[in-house]
């Protein structure tokens, strides 16, 4: 897991604006079951999945990619649009 | 194709639709070979839509905690998990 150190690093070489957050204790990962386990040759490793996930403001899933698809955040980021336009909507 | 993808989310939440949250992972192993015997375990049950999403408190970039639980009832929150993030790739 990349270090709050080498985010900054990171977030200083691509110039974004929002928060790049670490997961060193792997806890969120586990909850949300996108850590996943292999075994390579006799030993044990942890590897994160790639994931696109969009929580609601009521803390409800909405969207969730997992895996190769979800390094295009296109789908997410409709979902997000959706959802401001509902809840704008009300 | 990855700087699009970023300069979009920046975007995106510079218009206050939803607040952006990356996670980018380094998979703690080695990259797998076709010559490594591997099995896949799944580690917990997948999330899924209209799961009710567990609390976080992460550290950011900044060294400052990130709740999931801070946006409730003012922000969606977008979750990016993106590994192998800081690489040439």
């Amino acid at each position: 897991m990349d270090s709050p150190a080498a985010n900054a690093a990171f977030a200083k070489q691509i110039n974004v604006k929002f928060p790049l957050l670490s997961d060193m204790n792997k806890k969120m990962l586990t909850a949300y079951g996108i850590l996943k386990g292999y075994d390579v040759q006799s030993e044990s490793y942890q590897w994160a999945q790639r994931a696109n996930i969009v929580i609601d403001k009521n803390g409800i899933v909405q969207h969730v990619e997992e895996g190769d698809s979800a390094v295009n955040p296109n789908n997410a980021l409709s979902v997000c649009t959706d959802l401001h336009k509902k809840q704008t909507a009300k | 194709m990855k700087r699009a993808a970023l300069i979009n989310r920046a975007t995106l939440t510079s218009r206050g639709i939803c607040a952006v949250l990356l996670l980018a992972a380094l998979p703690s192993a080695p990259l797998l070979t076709s010559s490594a015997q591997n099995t896949e375990q799944v580690a917990k049950a997948s999330l899924k839509v209209g799961d009710t999403a567990p609390d976080f408190t992460l550290l950011s970039d900044q060294w400052k905690t990130v709740k999931l639980s801070d946006f409730r009832g003012k922000k969606n929150v977008f979750l990016a998990v993106y590994v192998l993030a800081f690489t040439g790739g």
